[in-house]
Order: C-alpha cells, then structure tokens, then sequence
C-alpha cells in the first residue's frame, strides 16, 4: 500500500464491508456459557440512557482495563468520558456494539477508538477497513462528533508478526484518515520498543496490556490532546 | 479421579503461540503481597494443564516457599467439573511433592457472570470435590473466598467483578482480607527462612 490517491484507499478499504470480516459487524458468540459479552454489551446500552458524556472510551481490554485504574478519575472522568472497552474485542465487535444501541442515547463531542490488536487472522488491510468502517458508522450517527483513533500498540517482549502487523495498519489508517475533518490518528506509544527492540513488562506486564506506568504515558498526552479537541468543539 | 492419564485437565501442556507474539512463553511474574515477600506466577487465561507445564517446567526450580497460594480452574472450558478438580489435586500434589516444606492453599473458583448460568453451578461443583479431595492431601487447605459476590438476587455487580469475571479492586481488597489472614496464620506457625516465603 504506497502512494494511492486517498479517495481509492477509502473506498478500497471501506466497500470491501461484504468482504472483509474486520468490517461487518459481527457480535461474539457465548461459547464460554455465561453470555458476558452480551451482558456488558446491554448494560452499555442501558448505561447510556441516562448518561451525558463529552467522550465515549469504544474498543478493546485496553479501553476497558483503562477504567480500573487510577488514572481514569484523574483524568478522564473529569471530561465527563464514558467507557465501552469490551476485552478480547475485534473491529467487528465494535462495529457490531454501536451500530445495535450504544450510540442510540448520546451525543458525545469526542468518541476515542481504541482497537485492531486482536483482529488474528486478518490482515493489516482489512484491520484497517474495520477501523474505518466503524469511523463511518460513528459519523453516521454522530454527525457532530470527532473521531479520535488511537494506534494499535506494538505487542511481545521481542519483535515478532504482530508487532509488524500493528505498525502497519496503523500506517494504513493514518493514510485514510488524513482527508477526513471529522477523524485523526493519535500516536500514543510512547517509546515503548527499547533500542534493544524489546518491550518491557514494567510497561506491559504480559507484553501486550498496560501497567499503571504505561497507561501514564500513554495517557497524560492523551488528554491534553482531548482538552485539545474538546476545546475546540466548544468554540464550534 | 484425581491427576492420572485420564484427565485431560491434569495433562500439562503449554499454552500454544497461536497469536504469534509470543507473549505467553516471556511472561515474567508480578508482585504482589509484596510485604509476605510474595511471588505471583499467574498468567491470563490459564488452564490447569497450562499450570501445571510451567510448574512441571522450571517454575518450581530455584524458590522455597513456605505457602503457595492456587487459583486456577475457572477457564477450563473443555472439561467436566470433576476433571478441573482432578486437575487442581493434580497440581496441590506435584506442590507438596517438589517442595515438600509448603503449605498449598487453594482457593475457590468464584462466581461468573451476571446472573445463574451453568459456569456458576460448574465452578460450585468444582469447589465441592475440592472441599472433599484436598484435606486427604497433607499441608493442603481449601479457601473460599467468594462469599458475598452473588448478592440475593442472584446477580454479581460490576462493582466487584467489572466485567462479571474480572475483580475491580473492590473484588480483590475483599478476596485478600481472608486469604491475607490464613497467610499471616501459616506463616507465624512455620519457621522462618531468609528466602522468598510465598509463591
């Protein structure tokens, strides 16, 4: 994928809905037996009905560990966010999540995305299609709100196809979002590869989630850069 | 039945790098309980077999601990309620007999999502072999920490479990009151060594 005019790339990655898994919206099957994906998936619905957030948190265990930890009333709950993070969520997940209820009762200013590390199996291409179909979908119904994805961090303690995937679509997305007025690609990793190519687990205790740490760096300009946006919602 | 050929959920076996990170074989463990001098080799998503090939596969090599706390069982999707607590004994004994100075302390297998569902029945019926199977081991005691998750509606509130599995830290400070109580017990009762007392 290199130099491509961005109207093709868009309607490349995002027509290819019947095609690309990552981009139809699928919900997850309860093959454990005790429907909790469903279940958080209703209380998020429900959750909303009586909620005014100005940030909707949507995407995976990153978003959803996100909200156990301390630096979620620091800095997060003070901008009025709310958090949908499901763990183990692909793009088809969330594709599947807001387009049945969790955006029905809201408007927030900002919805921060935040998905695509567990999509396995599915290529960089088509990672970024589901991404961009559930920036579509938000724009759908949520005319008036920004779209802030987040890139997909670097995972394993050593370089490894993930990592190399990850970097990728992010690339991928970064390209396709760059037209877009309603959408933009923040960079949050900090530096977490070391010159040595390794990760540490003093920023990711199993290689792939965040310790307090790491979700300091990554969210400490996080937020300024949602101040950032908000600010100029308002002004809007 | 208890840790023979037969159980699948006694047979060790590494988890299988299917993500292709390989983030499960260079997980290093956490601390925690730091004050007891406290080791934590727990790993997400972990079967008793996938316990049991790391104990069986350098864990155990180089620590003496005076108690080893643990709590596995919940992710055995493949198996019976029988099989997970014959996986369980499986792992208490292969403890007891790599290190024979530790007191083993297993806990319970808490409730699971929202409302009533068969994990919830399975995980009680794994907790009731236990109760029965573990005190026939020596230095072995059953632990039960998850009174007061399922409230009188039968429903578990993401207050405690965020994701009906998961502890918030709500979930853990009341599972730790218990646990840090027979832990601070076994360990006055035992004599002191200078190396790492719990695993």
């Amino acid at each position: 994928m290199h130099h491509i005019a961005n109207a093709s790339l868009t309607d490349k990655v995002m027509s290819s809905g019947e095609s690309n898994p990552a981009a139809t919206p699928t919900p997850c099957v309860d093959i454990q037996g005790d429907g909790r994906w469903m279940t958080l998936h209703n209380h998020f619905v429900s959750n909303s009905k009586d909620k005014e957030p100005d940030v909707l948190f949507v995407g995976d265990s990153l978003v959803q560990l996100l909200h156990q930890f301390e630096v979620w009333r620091e800095l997060f709950s003070p901008l009025h966010a709310l958090n949908f993070g499901v763990g183990g969520d692909e793009t088809q997940h969330v594709l599947w999540r807001l387009s049945n209820g969790e955006l029905a009762h809201i408007s927030p200013k900002v919805v921060v995305l935040w998905v695509g590390t567990n999509n396995h199996g599915h290529t960089a291409e088509q990672i970024c299609g589901g991404i961009m179909a559930i920036v579509q979908l938000i724009k759908d119904k949520l005319p008036k709100a920004y779209t802030l994805v987040l890139g997909v961090l670097p995972r394993g303690k050593m370089p490894n196809p993930l990592r190399e995937r990850n970097a990728q679509v992010n690339k991928l997305v970064q390209e396709a979002v760059s037209s877009l007025p309603h959408a933009s690609l923040l960079n949050v990793d900090p530096g977490f590869v070391h010159s040595d190519s390794s990760i540490s687990h003093q920023d990711l205790y199993d290689y792939l989630h965040l310790t307090p740490q790491g979700y300091q760096a990554v969210c400490q300009p996080l937020h300024a850069h949602l101040k950032g946006l908000l600010e100029k919602q308002a002004e809007n | 039945m208890s840790g023979d050929e037969m159980n699948p959920a006694a047979v060790a076996q590494a988890v299988e790098d299917i993500q292709g990170d390989d983030r499960w074989m260079s997980q290093i463990w956490r601390e925690l309980f730091s004050p007891l001098h406290a080791l934590n080799f727990g790993i997400g998503e972990d079967t008793t077999c996938n316990v049991l090939w790391r104990l069986q596969n350098g864990e155990l090599d180089n620590i003496g601990p005076k108690v080893t706390v643990v709590w596995v069982g919940t992710n055995n999707h493949e198996h019976s309620a029988e099989q997970v607590a014959g996986g369980i004994l499986a792992i208490a004994q292969l403890l007891t007999s790599r290190l024979p100075k530790t007191k083993v302390v297993v806990l319970g297998l808490l409730a699971r999502g929202e409302w009533p569902n068969p994990l919830r029945e399975k995980n009680v019926a794994v907790n009731g072999f236990l109760r029965t199977w573990l005190p026939r081991l020596g230095q072995t005691q059953f632990l039960d920490v998850g009174a007061g998750f399922v409230h009188s509606d039968g429903t578990i509130s993401t207050r405690d479990m965020f994701d009906f599995l998961h502890l918030t830290a709500a979930g853990y400070r009341a599972i730790a009151k218990p646990l840090i109580d027979l832990l601070l017990q076994i360990l006055e009762e035992t004599p002191e060594e200078k190396r790492a007392s719990l695993v």
